[in-house]
């Protein structure tokens, strides 16, 4: 039988279901993450008004007081917002992993919580604490007590830190539980007492895992807008001066917004790319004879192990506790009436019903293709390995470090072309979560499939199924796992979404945490609260079915 | 270097007894060999002696001082883990130097002491590698001397080469025991490979079920083996139901092997042990001379393993024999069936009550 003859080429490369999808991923991420960007790079190396290349705007933002001064405070919280991070989350994720500490996924679960509730609604919540008329400032102006300002740089970072410490708490706990027990063994043994056996051999080992939850904390810190903006006051980072730059240029070319979006992304990937070449010589694969063992704390030290963690994760959940308490006071108009009653739900019924409908509808709407596109992308990286699904696997780490204010106009200038326009539609704001958050649904999926033998595929293609057949019917259903716990961390991510459609929404495709951020600014706590406790809701409802599907729990939110 | 004495020493986890009244006493300078299956409470003993576990009771000594209520890293003791636990982060010559600077020792002295032990362990012109630069074996070496470098009262070892390969593992361990007499270190090694254990060590302490079934030279626990335990994990054996009188005499296949046995437990026969390089195997028709025991069995199956032949035969009571033997033109033709006389030594048998640690009785 000829073998061969049936094999159908096109320019010389072999033609299967395979080689098509390739084409047609790349293809995609060409036009919707590569394209976007680089236009966007384009606009930021021309003058706005006379379309020269220049080199002025860049030149502008590291010359200027005012964006200097915005580059400073943005490395400033997201320095220290990220050491802040640090000094919470390590001995967070040591106590939680060496000893027996009580109610152990009830703290692991108010991490996560943490987690998946947007920023802004933090500052928000921090501000209706200890703002000018938060609930502490007034507690203790009634005993004549002045209390720090939560406004400007210190509440930034103090909101970054609470925000974003579970990334380095999780990261740094799965490495904890798999250090090889030898080597603190060892340590012993040469004169280490604990503290002196922590500091030289267990932090260094796991210096890699803290490194990459710093990195994430950092990269969004640097990213974010809506903390900045809300609890600022003045204190202008690179993200509010975008916002501000495009809000201002618009109808115009949103030239400086670009340029200042770019420097913003520039820093994330130098972040990044330092700490990859850092860790590069400290790559410590170690073959897992002996796992660390748990201890029981005695004493002080128990209670200060116990008090320390509850303390950080009840401290860090306040914000979120406080927001779903505010949506049950009354008000009127905007004034709270000091009473519990739902008028804010009946205000979210009357004035936002299209904000909840819209943030449904195109989150689910991006995770349906999100979910089919990670299941046919991991299956390229993971199976079929050359230059380009190795292309597409580097691709799949952009999303991460591209801001979403830069996602957001370089989609306004890739598609508001003089033949169509696609700003202003749902189907642009579906486009860009579904670009933004695909990379949740790849590693997930990537994760799971890498642990399934290619035997099985073999096996099912042996026995007569076509490449697609034996796919969809032995790939799928063991990627199943991954590809719904993949699903759900693009969902929650995606119906949180603030930094892209605040530049892309139109009245009629409002957003909840679009509607929530307006409704802060314009002072309607009770609206933005009722919006946010939905919106936590929802989140928790998502993160639940997670701890259910997935094996290890606490990883698939990394 | 330093002598050892552990007295008594408890260790329970739950209800499961790891360790039973353990007593041991290790002289200056010795290698001390812990031998046994997995689970017999050897690791246990030796990282209770490390302070990685803590006694229930008991006391351990070193130099006649008391150490065991010291936290571990106040001991003085060295240790080589199985797994290398060369630390990662460390270059070679950073991971040997670790031990010293923990103790503070003067930086003038450290780069001598750390050159030495690896010139001992021939591991100089790798100084300035890092860990995953190095192979399994090269690792274990850094191990060892980091641990010698800080000049240890007591070198304790825990399968050191248990992760290597077979090649690699003989040639080391001769280097291992060249070193420990060099140096005069007494050494505390664990390992379940008996072989290793005869190999290398002064004294080999057969450990099972957490209680020392017996402590002796190499070649006394192969000669004369304490208890069947002993006798049936530390080589190969044959068992042969033997039979006993009322008056002491023991036979085994109508002759008579040992008399004077003093065995009144009804309930627990004896067995007649006897080592397959002890047997003789001969045509059916021929007669031992001297004074051996024979016994008439068929041939199950012969092997060829090389450098001898393994016969494994059946006796008329059923009882299956195995022996090693010259590999002769007639031994290699013998088939399945054949009938054959098995010979051995009286002296060299020895009889032990039949259960699974029963005590010697000639």
């Amino acid at each position: 039988m000829s073998y061969d003859a049936n094999v159908r080429t096109f320019l010389g490369f072999k033609v299967d279901f395979w080689s098509v999808t390739t084409v047609v991923v790349l293809t995609i991420l060409v036009v919707m993450l590569l394209l976007p960007i680089g236009s966007v790079f384009i606009v930021s190396f021309f003058d706005a008004d006379t379309g020269q290349f220049t080199l002025a705007n860049y030149v502008e933002v590291f010359t200027r007081n005012y964006y200097v001064k915005g580059l400073y405070n943005s490395l400033l919280v997201g320095g220290l917002g990220t050491l802040g991070a640090c000094l919470i989350g390590v001995p967070l994720a040591f106590f939680m992993a060496r000893y027996h500490i009580k109610g152990k996924t009830f703290i692991s679960t108010l991490a996560i919580l943490v987690l998946v509730s947007p920023p802004f609604i933090g500052a928000y919540a921090w501000i209706m604490m200890l703002g000018s008329n938060g609930i502490v400032t007034n507690f203790f102006k009634a005993f004549g007590i002045q209390t720090p300002t939560i406004y400007g740089a210190h509440g930034v970072i103090l909101v970054y830190s609470l925000k974003f410490f579970p990334f380095v708490f999780l990261m740094t706990k799965t490495a904890l539980t798999s250090v090889n027990k030898s080597f603190e063994d060892a340590a012993e043994n040469l004169g280490c007492n604990a503290i002196e056996r922590f500091f030289k051999i267990t932090l260094p080992l796991v210096f890699p895992a803290v490194s990459t939850g710093a990195i994430i904390c950092f990269v969004l810190s640097i990213a974010d807008f809506g903390t900045p903006a809300i609890i600022g006051r003045g204190f202008r980072t690179l993200s509010t001066i975008a916002y501000s730059a495009y809000t201002s240029e618009l109808g115009g070319t949103p030239t400086m917004a670009v340029t200042v979006s770019l420097v913003m992304m520039a820093i994330s990937i130098l972040a990044l790319f330092a700490q990859r070449w850092f860790l590069a010589k400290r790559r410590y694969a170690s073959a897992l004879t002996n796992r660390p063992v748990v201890h029981q704390l005695e004493g002080w030290r128990n209670a200060g192990a116990h008090t320390f963690c509850f303390g950080v994760v009840i401290v860090a959940m306040l914000p979120t506790l406080v927001v779903m308490y505010t949506s049950f006071l009354q008000t009127n108009g905007p004034v709270f009436t000091g009473e519990f009653g739902l008028s804010s739900y009946q205000r979210v019924l009357s004035d936002a019903p299209e904000a909840i409908y819209n943030s449904f509808r195109f989150a689910f709407a991006a995770v349906v293709m999100i979910a089919i596109f990670s299941g046919l992308i991991s299956y390229l990286i993971v199976r079929r390995e050359n230059a380009i699904s190795g292309f597409i696997d580097v691709l799949m780490m952009v999303p991460y470090l591209v801001p979403g204010v830069v996602m957001a106009i370089g989609y306004v200038t890739t598609f508001r072309t003089g033949w169509f326009d696609l700003t202003g539609t749902g189907l642009i704001i579906i486009m860009i979560l579904f670009i933004r958050r695909l990379p949740y649904g790849v590693r997930s999926t990537t994760t799971n499939l890498r642990q399934i033998k290619s035997s099985l595929e073999e096996a099912a293609i042996n026995l007569g199924c076509s490449p697609l057949k034996a796919f969809i019917k032995v790939t799928v259903p063991l990627i199943m796992p991954g590809l719904v716990v993949g699903s759900l961390m693009s969902f929650i991510t995606a119906i949180n979404e603030l930094s892209s459609t605040l530049i892309l929404y139109v009245s009629g495709t409002v957003t909840m945490p679009v509607k929530i951020y307006i409704s802060v600014l314009d002072g309607e706590f009770g609206l933005a609260a009722a919006l946010s406790t939905i919106l936590l809701v929802c989140s928790g409802l998502c993160v639940y079915v997670v701890f259910k599907l997935a094996d290890d729990r606490e990883s698939s939110f990394l | 270097m330093s002598s050892v004495e552990i007295t008594n020493i408890r260790k329970s986890y739950g209800a499961v007894l790891a360790l039973s009244e353990i007593n041991v006493q290790i002289d200056s300078g010795s290698f001390y060999t812990l031998l046994g299956p997995s689970g017999c409470g050897k690791t246990t003993l030796l990282r209770t002696i490390a302070g990685f576990h803590f006694q229930d009771s008991g006391t351990i000594k070193i130099d006649g001082r008391s150490i065991e209520q010291l936290p571990a890293h106040k001991r003085q003791v060295g240790m080589v883990f199985q797994d290398y636990a060369v630390f990662p982060h460390l270059s070679v010559r950073e991971n040997v130097a670790f031990g010293l600077k923990q103790q503070k020792v003067e930086r003038s002295k450290i780069e001598p002491a750390v050159n030495e032990a690896l010139r001992m362990t021939q591991m100089e012109s790798f100084a300035e590698r890092m860990p995953h630069e190095l192979s399994g074996g090269q690792q274990q070496r850094v191990g060892l001397a980091r641990a010698f470098a800080v000049d240890p009262t007591v070198m304790l070892m825990d399968e050191p080469l248990s992760n290597l390969d077979a090649k690699l593992r003989v040639d080391l361990r001769a280097e291992l025991r060249r070193i420990q007499q060099d140096m005069g270190m007494t050494t505390i090694y664990v390992t379940h490979d008996q072989e290793e254990a005869l190999a290398m060590s002064d004294t080999v302490c057969v450990m099972y079920g957490g209680v020392i079934q017996q402590a002796a030279s190499p070649v006394e626990i192969y000669k004369n083996p304490s208890n069947r335990f002993v006798a049936n994990f530390v080589g190969t054996n044959n068992f042969l139901k033997a039979s006993h009188d009322a008056s002491g005499n023991v036979t085994l296949g109508g002759a008579k092997i040992a008399d004077g046995i003093n065995h009144s437990d009804t309930n627990s026969g004896l067995v007649a042990a006897i080592r397959p390089e002890d047997i003789s195997v001969m045509d059916s028709n021929q007669e031992p001379n001297g004074d051996k025991i024979s016994l008439s069995a068929s041939v199950r199956r012969v092997s060829f393993i090389g450098r001898e032949a393994e016969v494994v035969a059946v006796t008329e009571k059923g009882d299956e024999v195995k022996s090693t033997v010259h590999p002769t033109t007639e031994i290699l033709s013998l088939s399945e069936g054949s009938a054959i006389t098995l010979a051995f030594d009286r002296a060299l048998t020895h009889v032990f009550v039949e259960s699974d640690t029963g005590r010697r009785l000639t």
